[in-house]
């Protein structure tokens, strides 16, 4: 079957709701998370931090922690200095400081001892001295030289990190020739993943030279190398192993320092070594939504049609570099899909500051760009006086087409998720109607399913490699380095299998992440599991159940082209009863050979232009989104609820509809958070809220009743027809909710978190401006 | 040492165990008992991963001294699983997709053991109320709360 | 996160708590509910070296309808269900603490003596250390209000304003023997705001008196915040007022969360006496007690806002009283 051909298979498994096969280990407290093993001898590493901003490390005396009793390693910098990073583009990061410490959390010394106590007390004794730099704190600043850049390598003395320039078409010409320009200029603050599972390593280097690490990471194939790279070991003596994750949300997709150092320390100690981070570790580590400021200009004929897009971000970096070219990147090319731009302009520009480092977070890149382009395309559609949906359908992408930037878009079915959501929400005979203090609002949203610029050793080795290996037991071991966070993909990876050999689901084993025995995924990041691994293992599968049927070919005399997969059983077509049953024909295709394997590979297909940073943004294919929010403003108080959301979203052909609503439900969760209330509050350099108390993650209370409607097409490429649905379904949230406020009391929310103080804030100006709105 | 050895029945077994004063009864449970069932989230009582049973009240155990529950039961999540299969409560939570990562899901098991011990029948909002002190951050609750709806209504 | 080491005394009765208070003198913390201090212990915020528990003694965890023990656990007010019928406006504010886990433990006494909270006092000892300690813990300057040698630092408890608009009385017992105090006595509402309350050295709380006639005082609570759980007050404002047919015999409104110990409204609230509780009444009794109120910026929400939020709170929680007074 040719990967372009379109899937209309019946399926017995894919599209039903499947609970998570290792749901019974996760609701009685079996489900092994790094912190839950321990080893013979493991000692407690810990990590000395830096107090300042900024800061050149004049001394570091560790004599006296290394002389206490107790205590078995004590590292600073100089030992294991290689900068790495997950871009091979911006390796800036170090283990430990070298040089200077860059914020307030920065790592300049770690100490493996025998126990919680004695480690801390080492700590207390390594003397640092430090020499106060500069502290930069604010993105404007860092554009123009400075006394002290926080790193060597940026712009022109400055603390410009990345910049970006982007041009297609001729925009001064489509702005000159405008109907209607719209403006917004959005101010968004850093958000952090908030993962319950705090950052946790164990690592053990034993005399065979080898080196094991268990660790909560979403990509264990960069942090295998990233080990590599910095401790010089080769890569087939490291073995890293991924056991259950507390959630990631991108937070555990770059190789951290924490990591590397717990290594180091076990290298160091000849011990195992385990460095559990505390929340507030957690929050220094941070590398979460980057805080932005953007300006978003769109221009528009006389029809509504989006003209030219004119965008501006401004992107604060923090300490280190992360993801954050891809940012820089993606803050331009994400933010015209799911509309038709003819010309577009972009300038990003990310910049160093001293506070933690902000790097992937759900949704990366395409979430608060999107807000502000939702936010404009409402104002547009009030002055025209269109509808906001009338004005959406009128500018969507057609299937099957490109981009002004050579995106490829293949399946879209942006236009019924625009007309469900209308449909589903009584958006008609609200929209505008409701009294005020209630308002209704739309937002969407678009995404890559997956990255078809992967971070990887070379572009052509495959993002997503799946063995399978049965024995005469008939259980199917499935090995891939894919890694399951919570989001199910192990689920599906089995039901895959299940489907297409068509045996039961418990007989499929999907052995957990070791990279001695798992073939190389890159990870769960940029919502890609689905459908690389997703297609990955469907080739496995099918060439596992092609060897089965060949197998019964044999044994029944009929061709395999007359054979046909039953549940856990092969029989000839139209003669049902002639057959063997799976464990018949494993058996008879074992006499030749012993146990079985498979072997499937997903790459994406060559896409993109040829100018520079053509492939930022490039996927298979995209996901859609158009989502209603409706609110409910006391007035008075500036206090808001959610009460209800209408999610209308294309993810292709939903493959584990749990799993899928699970991943919308909690893609809303997450930004409500970010619109009503999470940030990393800073006060200059300083992290104000580095805990759970004060960071604040919506409660069940705060949750709107959410209807999901799964409206996408088949995707040509995907796997069963699938696409993304574990990042997209954040994005349209924010927008949604800022438009429905507008909609119940007129005012525009391009500053996020909207906390009730800044909402009152905004009534009360309107009412000073003399703008009534509903009658008030 | 001056202390006593600490008596308490944990999981309807009577256990004595060296137990220094400021010991937390979280770390007494995970690094002692090897329970390591209840989590370790935040260590400052704001996301209720680490909720066990003491006298069948759910608790914090990262903010209760271990020599407090001295003579008293501790239920942990290893606890209120049956020996074989699930409970009723947690088979809704797998059935319903109500885990993801699972970090938080003993905590959730565990305040909502108690609540429909107490409250058989809940409204959602009474469901909302009792599972306020745990965060969850995969989920955004919805399938947790239908899952403890589910098991009370018998489905 | 351990706690550094401490020696924990087990007393059986009030007696022997105020006996080992005495003994260790200055070098002790009362352990309730352990919700409050065990935080502060793990960030190593003013450490003891002796912690004195006072789990297990009868006296005060009995709680009735005159009078709750201060041990009496927050999830055991909820539950009662006379407690609940006698004083609504307690109910709402138990409810609103915290989290249902929280409750389990947290003590009504504790909830009374809460540590007050700043944003520059409830960080890690790493935290602290970094920017400079503070005036409240281990430090010598207020980072709130840097001109001043005071501490700014928010009273946090939910309870505190309504048995202050009940007029609760409570029960101390200390080295120099007992006493019953009016709550409002016990803060210290001129004092250096880090030692808030007037409670005498080694002095329990053991239990806080509810007059007979509160019970003919409608109730509520109102409490600002961004999440329904969790979150501490950044407003809490209690009203209860008593009537006389449609008009108001006499009506008090108090106020936590903004300040650095939970303040009655007396002379603000007297002019309602004997009039109806009308929107404007209302609204003006909201506009005088706003005039008044001084929260500072070390809160989740900024101080301007809880400032204005006051006068609406007020104004709101006094016409919920009035709701069925005419009928």
């Amino acid at each position: 079957m040719s990967s372009a051909e379109p899937v209309r298979t019946p399926t017995r498994l894919l599209g039903s709701r499947i609970p998570y096969i290792e749901g019974p280990l996760k609701v009685s407290g079996r489900a092994t998370y790094t912190d839950d093993l321990r080893r013979p001898g493991m000692l407690v590493g810990r990590l000395l931090r830096s107090p300042h901003a900024h800061a050149r490390l004049r001394s570091i005396d560790v004599s006296a922690a290394r002389a206490m009793p107790g205590v078995h390693a004590v590292l600073t910098g100089d030992r294991y200095p290689t900068p790495f990073g997950v871009l091979p583009i911006t390796h800036d990061e170090t283990a430990l400081a070298v040089g200077k410490a860059r914020y307030i959390g920065d790592i300049v010394a770690a100490v493996a001892a025998d126990d919680e106590l004695t480690a801390e007390r080492a700590l207390a004794a390594i003397r640092v001295e430090y020499d106060l730099l500069p502290e930069y704190t604010d993105t404007h600043g860092g554009l123009v030289p400075v006394a002290e850049p926080i790193h060597a390598r940026v712009k022109d003395g400055s603390n410009v990190q990345k910049e970006v320039l982007q041009h297609f078409g001729d925009v001064e010409a489509a702005f000159a020739g405008a109907a209607e320009r719209v403006h917004v200029h959005g101010r968004y603050a850093g958000v952090n993943h908030g993962f319950t599972e705090p950052l946790v390593t164990l690592a053990d280097a034993t005399p065979d030279g080898r080196l094991t690490v268990w660790s909560a990471t979403q990509v264990p194939h960069y942090l295998h190398r990233t080990l590599h790279e910095v401790l010089g070991l080769p890569m087939h003596r490291i073995r890293v192993v991924k056991p259950e994750v507390g959630g990631g949300f991108g937070g555990k997709s770059d190789p951290l320092p924490h990591e590397v150092i717990c290594a180091a320390l076990s290298l160091e100690t000849g011990r195992p070594v385990k460095i559990l981070c505390d929340r507030e570790e957690t929050f220094y580590t941070n590398h979460g939504r980057h805080p932005t400021e953007n300006d978003v200009r769109i221009a528009f004929d006389a029809e509504g049609r989006i003209r030219a897009y004119d965008i501006d971000a401004l992107i604060e970096g923090g300490a280190w570099s992360s993801f954050g070219t891809v940012t820089t990147y993606y803050n331009g090319v994400l933010s015209m899909g799911p509309y038709k731009v003819p010309n577009f302009r972009y300038r990003g520009r990310r910049v160093y500051t001293n506070k933690p480092p902000n790097g992937a977070m759900r949704a990366h890149g395409g979430t608060n760009i999107r807000h502000s382009v939702e936010t404009a395309i409402d104002i547009a559609a009030e002055r025209f006086g269109i509808d906001p949906f009338d004005l959406r359908d009128r500018n969507a992408l057609p299937p099957n087409s490109t981009t002004v930037n050579d995106f490829r878009i293949t399946s879209t079915s942006f236009r019924r998720c625009l007309s469900e959501a209308r449909r589903a929400s009584g958006w008609d005979g609200k929209f505008r109607r409701l009294p005020y203090g209630r308002g209704i609002g739309l937002g969407c949203g678009f995404y890559i399913s997956g990255s078809n610029s992967p971070i990887h050793f070379t572009p052509k080795m495959p993002q997503c490699t799946v063995h399978l290996k049965v024995d005469m037991d008939g259980g199917i071991a499935v090995h891939c380095m894919q890694a399951d966070i919570g989001q199910g993909s192990n689920t599906l990876m089995a039901a895959i299998v299940a489907e297409v050999v068509g045996v039961d689901l418990d007989r499929v084993h999907v052995i957990p992440v070791d990279t001695d025995v798992s073939p190389v995924d890159i990870g769960s990041y940029s919502s890609r599991v689905t459908f690389m691994m997703g297609n990955a293992t469907r080739k496995a599968a099918e060439s596992l159940r092609d060897q089965l049927l060949k197998a019964t070919s044999r044994v029944t005399g009929h061709p395999v082209e007359r054979l046909r997969v039953a549940t856990e059983r092969y029989e000839v077509a139209h003669r049902p009863e002639v057959g063997l049953s799976y464990l018949e024909a494993l058996h008879a295709a074992m006499e030749t050979q012993g146990a079985l394997v498979a072997t499937g590979a997903y790459s994406s297909p060559p896409m993109g232009g040829t100018f520079k940073g053509a492939r930022a943004g490039t996927a298979p294919a995209y996901s859609f989104a158009a989502y209603v929010a409706e609110v409910e403003v006391d007035p008075e108080t500036g206090v808001y609820r959610p009460e209800r959301m209408w999610a209308a979203f294309d993810c292709g052909r939903p493959l584990n509809r749990l799993a899928v609503e699970g991943q919308i439900q909690g893609s809303i969760h997450m930004g409500l958070g970010q619109f009503m209330g999470e940030a990393m509050d800073y006060r200059g350099a300083r992290l104000m809220n580095p805990a759970l108390l004060d960071y604040k993650i919506p409660m069940p209370q705060q949750m709107p009743e959410i209807e999901i409607l799964l409206v996408g097409d088949d995707d040509p490429e995907g796997p069963f027809g699938a696409k993304e649905a574990g990042e997209g379904p954040l994005i349209a949230t924010l927008p949604a909710m800022g438009n429905a406020i507008y909609d119940a009391v007129g005012v525009r929310c391009v500053e996020l978190p909207l906390t009730p103080d800044k909402l009152l804030r905004g009534i009360e100006r309107r009412e000073a401006e003399g703008r009534a709105w509903k009658g008030h | 040492m001056a202390w006593t050895p600490l008596r308490f029945r944990v999981n309807g077994h009577p256990r004595e165990i060296p137990c220094p004063p400021e010991r937390i009864l979280l770390d007494l449970l995970r690094e002692d008992l090897e329970l390591t069932g209840t989590k370790r989230g935040c260590d400052l009582g704001t996301c209720g991963c680490c909720a066990v049973l003491i006298d069948g009240r759910p608790t914090l155990s990262c903010l209760t001294l271990a020599r407090l529950a001295e003579g008293r039961e501790v239920t942990t999540i290893e606890g209120v699983s049956p020996p074989q299969g699930l409970s009723p409560l947690q088979r809704a939570f797998v059935e319903h997709g109500a885990t993801q990562c699972g970090f938080c899901t003993p905590g959730f098991v565990i305040a909502a053991t108690a609540l429909l011990r107490d409250h058989p029948r809940p409204s959602r909002a009474e469901v909302e109320r009792a599972v306020a002190g745990n965060l969850c951050r995969c989920t955004g609750y919805t399938k947790i709360v239908e899952a403890i709806l589910a098991t009370a209504e018998g489905r | 996160m351990h706690l550094d080491p401490f020696e924990l005394h087990r007393p059986a009765t009030v007696d022997e708590a105020v006996e080992m208070a005495r003994r260790h003198a200055g070098a002790f913390d009362f352990l309730a509910g352990g919700t409050d201090l065990l935080p502060n212990y793990k960030m190593h915020l003013n450490l003891r070296p002796h912690v004195i528990a006072l789990e297990g003694i009868r006296e005060l965890e009995e709680h009735g309808v005159e009078r709750i023990g201060a041990m009496t656990r927050l999830a055991e007010v909820e539950g009662d269900a006379a407690l609940a019928a006698a004083y609504p406006g307690l109910l709402e504010a138990v409810r609103e603490v915290a989290t249902p886990l929280v409750r389990a433990s947290a003590t009504v006494g504790g909830n009374l003596l809460l540590e007050t909270r700043c944003f520059f006092f409830n960080q890690s000892e790493f935290w602290r250390h970094s920017l400079g300690y503070c005036l409240k813990a281990d430090g010598d300057r207020c980072h709130v209000v840097p001109q001043k040698e005071k501490c700014y630092a928010t009273f946090s408890g939910d309870l505190a304003p309504v048995f202050l608009t009940l007029d609760a009385r409570v029960e101390l017992a200390g080295p120099e023997g007992r006493r019953e105090i009016p709550l409002a006595e016990m803060y210290d509402a001129h004092g250096d705001g880090i030692h808030r309350t007037k409670l005498r050295p080694g002095e329990i709380l053991c239990g806080v008196r509810l007059p007979p006639g509160a019970r003919s005082w409608r109730t509520t609570y109102r409490k600002l915040r961004l999440r329904p759980s969790f979150d501490f007050p950044e407003l809490g404002v209690a009203a209860a007022a008593r009537f006389d047919g449609d008009r108001v015999a006499e009506a008090r409104v108090a106020i936590g969360g903004l300040e650095t110990y939970p303040t009655s409204y007396p002379s603000e609230t007297a002019a309602l006496a004997g009039e109806r509780l009308t929107e404007a009444a209302a609204r003006a009794v909201g506009e005088r007690i706003r005039a008044k109120v001084r929260p500072v910026r070390n809160t989740a929400i900024a101080p301007d806002y809880r400032k204005k939020m006051a006068a609406v709170f007020v104004r709101r929680a006094l016409l919920a009283l009035s709701g069925g007074a005419a009928a």
